[in-house]
């Protein structure tokens, strides 16, 4: 029987987790907010909403702090995972497109249109990391940052990572090239707030590099 | 006649072996590590005084002079250093990942039970 869990990493997102978890929960039952080290009430607020909350007592990265959700979800008897991010930037109401996707495939990739409304840099960075993806694990990935994704319990299991910080979102598809698992990519909306979290020139060049060292590992 | 490369060396191996005796005094390093340390340090202490020691050796590998040979090793133990560096660091966030996860699972697992 198919048991979907929605993993959402935060760190400081108190402001916004009540109303992702809220979201989130039209389409999925089972929530694991993971608190990575948060300083502000973020566990207090994502408790307060009776999803399971799990924290972690130091920061260790999004990485981390995804693997965390994944480990607890499968000990729960997860089938299948959907990843979103706590700073409302994903719209949950585009949760089903991605169950329906995952009917066919092991893992379903967002990607963000580049319309004007993405950062140039952010464009120009983007088109960087997925030639390299290209040309050192043969997938063509639209959006090599985006963190909204869905994956199989199975694959999951295939393709656990080792990076603790940001280039979770890289490693991740780094070993679906590496395992050879089955995937598509669906376009999703993304709203920009001001405090955009998102990688600088130099995590870009750091990316390149790490899916040039995990290329070598193989 | 000692010459003032060799005069710096033989002040930073003297400091070194200080370092070492401080940290030996304080029990962060072992009596095996002190050993060790003192025993590198001392080397390189007689080396810079008396660097014909090492022509032998110099003269056999066909290096011009003896600083160029402590130059070698010198990156030779620092590269060893940065690669052992790396994998402990490795090791440890692992460890630190690992831990810091099991207190999250166990945190929610009491939270439940109550």
């Amino acid at each position: 029987m198919k048991k979907v869990f929605a993993v959402i990493p935060a760190m400081n997102e108190s402001r916004n987790i009540g109303n992702v978890i809220k979201a989130v929960r039209k389409h999925v039952k089972n929530i694991v907010v993971i608190d990575d080290g948060s300083s502000d009430d973020t566990y207090d607020v994502a408790k307060a909403k009776h999803v399971a909350v799990l924290k972690h007592i130091i920061n260790l990265g999004k990485g981390a702090a995804l693997k965390t959700g994944c480990e607890f979800a499968i000990k729960n008897n997860a089938t299948h995972m959907i990843f979103i991010d706590a700073d409302m930037q994903h719209d949950p109401e585009e949760i089903p497109n991605f169950l329906k996707a995952l009917k066919k495939y092991d893992m379903v990739f967002g990607y963000r249109k580049m319309t004007k409304s993405m950062p140039f840099i952010l464009r120009f960075g983007n088109w960087c990391i997925n030639r390299s993806t290209k040309y050192l694990y043969g997938l063509e990935i639209y959006d090599t940052t985006c963190g909204y994704r869905a994956i199989t319990a199975k694959a999951y299991k295939k393709i656990r990572w080792e990076t603790t910080g940001y280039f979770v979102e890289a490693e991740m598809i780094a070993n679906v090239g590496k395992e050879k698992i089955s995937y598509t990519q669906i376009p999703i909306k993304t709203i920009y707030s001001d405090k955009y979290k998102g990688t600088t020139v130099l995590d870009g060049v750091k990316i390149v590099i790490n899916m040039l060292m995990w290329r070598l590992r193989r | 006649m000692i010459v003032g490369i060799q005069i710096v060396g033989a002040l930073f191996s003297l400091f070194m072996l200080y370092y070492t005796f401080i940290h030996y005094k304080k029990k962060e390093f072992t009596v095996k590590e002190s050993v060790f340390w003192f025993i590198l340090w001392t080397l390189f202490l007689i080396v810079t005084l008396f660097p014909e020691i090492l022509s032998p050796v110099v003269s056999t590998l066909k290096l011009g002079r003896t600083l160029d040979l402590l130059i070698i090793l010198g990156f030779m133990f620092i590269i060893a250093c940065i690669i052992y560096t790396y994998g402990l660091v490795r090791i440890n966030q692992k460890r630190l990942d690992q831990i810091v996860r099991k207190i999250a699972f166990d945190l929610e697992k009491k939270r439940k039970e109550k």
